[in-house]
């Protein structure tokens, strides 16, 4: 098979690469140039491209940068900045892989000929009666099945995850066997637009001017201190919140910019058991999933998944009802649906309604 | 499989004989030139032989001749000399440059006006050719101007620009300003002796020229008060610090000597294979030629393809065996947006499928044909795959 491996220049990837190549394919790899600011972190800097370069040079395989910051700019970082300054809290790792990896490099793939595309990322495609299912990576602690949640058969059936079936340690092994310079490269775990040593917060300002907000208890009035950066207060976060006169916790219950007010409440007042769902973000990667189907959901890259049940009014709306109340999902948030039954297929995602 | 080399504007083909020239100086005892005994004489004797006919190559003075160790090298110690020595006697320094030098000259005037307040940069518009607007020049210059800094021919497009009208306007308007050009791109196409007469400082390189990377020079028409960027043992008189490389240095000659003296041949048989390209990719779907009406190298060949991105076109001519660019070439390997096609006005949905084809001394007419051949079914195959986003 002709294959295009998407490398970041991690140690995923590279063995992604060179697993194919020892499997007797055709193997290209590819680098997305995905952000011309400053970085220090994430997967695709300068020195990310020179590290993949570098290791399809000792693969022997052919390696091209891509240039994709304009899209990036537009799908991603766009969408990011103007999230924040609503209140909302986008995730930008999945609207990259969704809207970049599997929707534009999948495009230009197959315009270019190739028979599949693989990636580094820990999970597997399951091949079941003539249909392709994203299942869970066999290394539960490194699974990044979330981030492909939106996923569907089409891409599904075009892609291959190689190190899926592997634990994130035989990874590293089989990269010091293949002799990979990217063998003891620390994982990626920042927003690679985003430099580690400035933050979040200093990204933003460059882009908005941010609003220092108010913190009060929603039930007693109490005043809780205040916050410099409304925007990045994330309904469910305890950081950031004082404990309040009784020593009790809080945690973020609502956001509002434009009155400047950020109201916290104890765990038990903030837990909620019903998620609203923007149905028009909604995708199933197969067959739509009837009302009252019951699921198992996870609402961030690494969070604990929960048993929900989904519901739809038949029209526009859709929602989930948890089984055990849990702290609030930011809107703007993907939650990602997996069917109960082993394994866990992912079969679909959707954006968590705003207010 | 065959490779059709459409890149000579990135780097040409290296030279048998300048690799021949440059051996004796790459093994065993070569002395320093700056020595008293007979192994740097020998070294000093190649070196002022090279700087004579670098010197003649674009009809100055060999004492105007510095040696460096490429074109970047040579702009950066243009601008960051002159404008350094013009502040130690002026409250205010302004560089004004036109907005399609390459990164080079670029980036030397940007870390200056990054670096001191005192230093301010003037960027002068093109026309939609790509050509210098004079008129922009004119408003740009002042009493205050230290430099002017305009590229003999651009990289990218090709386009020729007028270095008379830019020196006319510098005698009139700031007759105490240092004149430069960056004629990288030009070396190989243009006579570089009239092309060039009117401006003080030249750059150029070897690589583009069949020699070695990493060897260039910058040569001065006049006394121009220069500071080094780099100072040291006082090398090049007091220019240009460091052991000048006397095997770089000959490579450099040896590559001028050889494009000077085919240049007329080369231009001519190029000059046929550019019209040839021009006409058969106008009968490409969506392809247009840039600065169609402006003068252009004969060596130079930029398209833009409506809806179509460079990175996929390079991939497939890749596969095809044709080497291309997309713009001048980066470190990272990416195309990036054209700063030359964004100062043209050239619309951003023509300049994502922007791709340059450059020739050279060895290009043949069987590398043409065939390069017409597969650019139109790498073309045509896109666009049956529906054209990207």
């Amino acid at each position: 098979m002709n294959v295009l491996v998407a490398m970041s220049g991690g140690v995923d990837s590279s063995v992604t690469a060179g697993l194919l190549v020892e499997q007797g394919h055709d193997v290209v790899g590819a680098t997305l140039k995905l952000w011309g600011g400053a970085s220090d972190s994430g997967c695709c800097s300068v020195g990310d491209v020179d590290d993949a370069r570098r290791v399809a040079q000792m693969l022997g395989i052919d390696h091209h940068v891509f240039n994709y910051t304009e899209e990036f700019e537009r799908r991603v970082v766009e969408p990011f900045v103007a999230g924040h300054a609503r209140g909302r809290s986008p995730n930008p790792c999945i609207e990259c892989n969704r809207h970049i990896k599997f929707d534009l490099l999948f495009e230009r793939a197959r315009r270019l000929g190739f028979d599949a595309v693989a990636t580094g990322h820990h999970a597997r495609v399951l091949a079941r009666g003539g249909q392709h299912f994203l299942v869970r990576g066999a290394d539960d602690a490194k699974d990044q099945s979330y981030v492909l949640g939106y996923l569907r058969e089409e891409q599904l059936a075009m892609l291959l995850l190689p190190i899926g079936t592997m634990q994130k340690s035989e990874v590293r092994a089989e990269a010091a066997r293949l002799g990979l310079r990217t063998w003891d490269k620390p994982d990626s775990q920042d927003v690679c637009f985003i430099e580690a040593s400035k933050g979040r917060e200093a990204f933003l300002r460059s882009r908005i001017a941010l609003t220092p907000a108010a913190i009060v208890d929603a039930t007693t009035g109490e005043s809780l201190g205040s916050t410099e950066v409304a925007e990045l207060m994330t309904v469910g976060q305890r950081r950031g919140v004082a404990p309040a006169r009784d020593g009790e916790r809080r945690y973020v219950a609502r956001v509002s910019i434009a009155e400047r007010r950020v109201e916290v409440g104890r765990l038990e007042e903030i837990v909620k058991s019903r998620i609203d769902l923007d149905g028009d973000s909604l995708s199933f990667s197969h067959e739509a999933l009837g009302d009252a189907t019951a699921v198992l959901i996870q609402c961030s890259a690494h969070g604990r998944t929960q048993a929900a049940t989904l519901h739809h009014d038949g029209a526009r709306k859709w929602w989930l009802t948890l089984a055990q109340p849990a702290r609030p999902v930011a809107a703007g948030q993907s939650v990602v649906l997996y069917r109960g039954d082993e394994p866990t297929i992912v079969a679909g995602a959707a954006i968590v309604l705003g207010r | 499989m065959t490779q059709y080399y459409f890149d000579h504007a990135a780097s040409a083909p290296r030279r048998d004989e300048v690799a021949d020239a440059m051996a004796p100086f790459q093994h065993g005892v070569v002395g320093n030139p700056s020595g008293t005994h007979r192994a740097a004489r020998d070294a000093r004797r190649a070196l002022e032989e090279a700087r004579d006919e670098v010197a003649s190559f674009v009809g100055a003075k060999p004492a105007g001749v510095i040696f460096t160790a490429g074109g970047t090298e040579s702009c950066h110690l243009a601008v960051t000399g002159v404008a350094s020595h013009h502040r130690r006697t002026h409250a205010t320094t302004t560089v004004v440059l036109s907005k399609v030098e390459h990164h080079a000259v670029l980036d030397a005037v940007g870390l200056l006006g990054r670096d001191h307040a005192d230093v301010a940069a003037r960027y002068v518009d093109v026309d939609a050719e790509g050509v210098l607007d004079l008129d922009s020049l004119r408003d740009a210059l002042g009493a205050d101007t230290a430099l002017v800094s305009v590229m003999t021919a651009n990289n990218e497009t090709g386009v020729v620009q007028p270095l008379d009208g830019v020196a006319s306007l510098v005698a009139e308007l700031s007759p105490g300003a240092v004149t430069h050009t960056d004629a990288v791109a030009a070396a190989p196409w243009l006579d570089l002796r009239d092309v060039t007469a009117p401006i003080d400082m030249v750059s150029i390189c070897a690589h583009k020229i069949g020699g070695p990377v990493n060897s260039g020079a910058l040569i001065l028409r006049r006394d121009v008060a220069l500071e080094a960027v780099v100072p040291g043992g006082g090398q090049e008189r007091g220019r240009r610090g460091g052991t000048v490389d006397v095997a770089a240095a000959v490579g450099l000659a040896c590559a001028v000597r050889l494009t000077a003296k085919e240049r007329d041949e080369v231009n001519e048989r190029v000059a046929r294979y550019q019209r040839q390209l021009c006409d058969g990719l106008a009968t490409i779907d969506g392809c247009s030629l840039t600065a169609p009406g402006a003068r252009r190298l004969a060596g130079t060949v930029h398209v833009t393809f409506e809806g179509l991105a460079s990175d996929e076109l390079l991939f497939l001519l890749d596969q095809g065996g044709v080497c291309a660019a997309a713009a001048s070439s980066c470190s990272s390997g990416a195309g990036v947006a054209s700063h030359v096609l964004d100062a043209m006005g050239v619309a951003p949905s023509r300049a994502r499928g922007a791709l340059r084809l450059s020739m050279g001394a060895e290009t043949s007419q069987d590398d043409v044909d065939a390069l017409l051949v597969i650019l139109t079914s790498v073309v045509s195959r896109l666009r049956a795959e529906g054209a990207a986003r």
